[in-house]
């Protein structure tokens, strides 16, 4: 019992079954691949809900694939009896346990990422600082592109200690903010009325979402946060810039001066 | 007291009903499934077939010529539905349905209330040139319009500019109007320009009234009363497909008179939307019967008198917004619903967009049979392409009206 059975569990392969084992195999990654490059493309034509649905089904529809694949490979390599299942899972047991601990951590971390669902592929997330749209979810990693177009990397066992912030969370509702800061002695309540006009007339605004501006004073200046919806997450540079612009012109309608690095007094 | 109206003409099946009560006609859960998964197919195909835009007919039957449309399906007449309108809201009044003397009708596009409201009879308020008065300029602006009562507004969406500088003068009017203190009037108002005030003051409770949506009963008897009752008889208009009857409304005396399902997909389609209802309607009538379908047992025809065929409805194919990787289309086609129709130098400002960016998405979009502009230079969205527009609008994220 030294090799746990599993010596014999494997003498029983044959070259033939090899290969059709094989074949399921690459079959099984040509899916998998073409569901990966397939649905990103079908879902980028779509807006809305269908869009972030079918984003989700990426990985759900992997982990299908791949845990289907198991259950045909196993019992065309060795005899699907009680000795040889716990032989085999054994060794693969110890295999990862040792030899690959931390991506089994990953992949484990993978398979509850699909479970509690704590970002999607659509979603708008910040981990360890870094902030971009959850491109792929892999059986690792994830993949997240940030506003500069730069792809990273974030394999999912940075789940278990690392706190995660969805700016959606699965919907393509993404709440804006866009902070003017201005030096003091002015009329706020005006201040606010005029940001909240051009927040709601700004053409990316979702009117049916709050639209809020606050005011707080710093040791710097007033600083005016102008908080808002745009019609798509993908959108919110440019809203974000829209709002920010819109604000510029009012301070300079209403001569009130905006403070150009309010962090210097801080 | 009651807030909705009992006695109700042609020209106005719904009735006058409180804005709340608004419901959209019914449909089947297969109609709807199959109608959201049309969408989401016609999505998926764009870009596949780019010239696949324009309204076509894909049956081969010819439509009504431009002198029996008007006899068949006339554009209605202003004057009598205004009359209509004043005399139902005169009614609510002697009900005791008014706590204040300024009415608000809200009405989808297309309906025909402004045009009705201009008809009324009463003093027409008709929007300033500048629509981006200072605050003081405003309220003297206002303070000379209202002062005589007797006044209809009927467009508020005529009254802004969605533009930080545009929002004064309805904000003011709409105070007064809270208030009670402007005179006895009334105000027609666009959905969408009403659905974007109600957020922007989400505290006005003004008792908005619409018109009840046309259902598939009140679209039938509506129809028929656009075509008339002359001496020829009524109207009868039948199914090209397999002869069922869409025209004249049932009465619950026809005996075994099949009826078609027509009525009821073009109330869904439509979104009980009269003026969208008339224009596709328009749009399905045909000329010619499909090969004998109704003659004699000996194979004589049949004499008609005011007799018309209709196409399905799935057989047409109703003008899409075109499918673009940019946003511009989205902000036209929405800021001209917001306003119910702009000059491009109001669209400029409305949809942020300004030279030759805005003149080649309109180009586009007129291609496409989504945008028309009148002899006046305003572009509205065609009501032939408004329920896909509101579909676009609806899945880009889009502010859109609760009709």
């Amino acid at each position: 019992m030294g090799d746990f059975g599993i010596k014999d569990a494997l003498s029983s392969i044959t070259s033939q079954a090899l290969l059709e084992a094989l074949a399921v195999i690459i079959a099984a990654s040509l899916v998998i691949l073409l569901v990966q490059k397939l649905l990103p493309v079908l879902a980028a034509k779509l807006s809305g809900k269908p869009r972030l649905y079918l984003l989700a089904s990426v990985p759900l529809v992997r982990l299908l694939v791949i845990v289907l694949t198991i259950i045909v490979v196993i019992p065309i390599l060795v005899e699907p009896s009680f000795e040889n299942m716990v032989a085999v899972f054994g060794a693969l047991a110890l295999a990862l346990g040792f030899a690959f601990k931390d991506y089994a951590n990953s992949l484990i971390a993978g398979i509850v990422t699909l479970y509690e669902m704590p970002y999607r592929p659509g979603d708008w997330i910040e981990v360890n600082g870094r902030y971009g749209e959850v491109r792929a979810i892999g059986t690792r990693a994830a993949e997240i592109v940030t506003l500069d177009d730069t792809v990273i990397v974030i394999p999912h066992s940075l789940l278990w200690n690392t706190l995660l912030a969805n700016g959606n969370d699965g919907t393509d509702n993404l709440m804006c903010v866009a902070e003017v800061f201005l030096e003091p002695n002015h009329n706020v309540d005006r201040m606010l009325g005029l940001f909240r006009d051009a927040v709601f007339t700004c053409p990316l605004t979702k009117t049916y979402q709050p639209v809020v501006v606050t005011v707080s004073a710093l040791e710097a200046g007033m600083r005016y946060r102008l908080k808002a919806y745009p019609l798509a997450p993908r959108e919110q540079s440019r809203f974000i810039s829209e709002l920010t612009a819109s604000a510029s012109e009012i301070c300079g309608e209403e001569g009130v001066r905006m403070v150009s690095n309010p962090y210097l007094g801080a | 007291m009651t807030e909705h109206t009992q006695n109700r003409h042609p020209c106005l099946p719904g009735g006058l009903i409180p804005l709340d009560q608004w419901r959209v006609p019914e449909t089947s859960v297969r109609r709807t499934l199959r109608s959201a998964l049309r969408d989401i197919l016609d999505q998926l195909k764009a870009g596949i077939h780019p010239d696949d835009q324009a309204f076509k007919s894909l049956d081969d039957l010819p439509a009504l010529s431009e002198y029996q449309l008007s006899r068949y399906a006339p554009v209605p007449d202003g004057k009598v539905f205004g009359r209509e309108l004043v005399s139902q809201l005169e009614s609510l009044d002697k009900n005791g349905g008014q706590s204040r003397r300024c009415r608000v009708l809200v009405a989808p596009p297309y309906s025909g209330v402004a045009e009705a409201l201009r008809c009324s009879g009463k003093r027409v308020i008709v929007p300033p040139e500048n629509l981006l008065m200072t605050e003081s300029e405003i309220v003297a602006w206002w303070d000379d319009q209202l002062g005589e009562a007797g006044w209809v507004i009927p467009e508020l969406a005529d009254f802004w500019i969605r533009h930080r500088l545009g929002l004064g003068l309805v904000r003011e009017l709409l105070a007064r109007v809270a208030m009670d203190q402007v005179g006895e009037g009334i105000v027609g108002c666009s959905s969408w320009c009403w659905h974007f005030w109600g957020q922007f003051l989400p505290d006005l409770y003004l008792a908005p009234l619409t018109p009840g949506p046309l259902t598939a009963d009140r679209l039938s008897l509506w129809l028929e009363h656009l075509a008339g009752d002359p001496p020829a008889g009524k109207l009868v208009a039948r199914m090209t497909r397999d002869g069922s009857y869409v025209l004249p409304a049932p009465s619950g005396e026809e005996g075994d008179r099949k009826y078609s399902e027509f009525a009821r997909d073009l109330a869904t389609l439509s979104r009980g939307n009269p003026g969208v209802a008339l224009a596709i309607w328009r749009r399905t009538l045909r000329a010619r019967p499909e090969e004998d379908a109704d003659k004699k047992d000996d194979g004589t025809p049949v004499p008609v008198g005011r007799q018309c065929w209709v196409a399905p409805l799935d057989q047409l194919s109703l003008p899409a917004v075109p499918q673009s990787s940019t946003s511009q289309s989205g902000h036209i086609i929405h800021a001209l619903l917001l306003h119910n129709g702009l000059t491009a130098g109001q669209l400029a400002l409305a949809a942020g967009l300004s030279g030759q960016a805005l003149r080649v998405a309109l180009a586009r979009l007129q291609r496409a049979d989504v945008v028309v502009v009148g002899e006046d230079g305003v572009y509205q969205v065609s009501p032939l392409a408004y329920p896909g527009v509101r579909r676009y609008l609806q899945s880009k994220g889009y502010p859109v009206d609760g009709f």
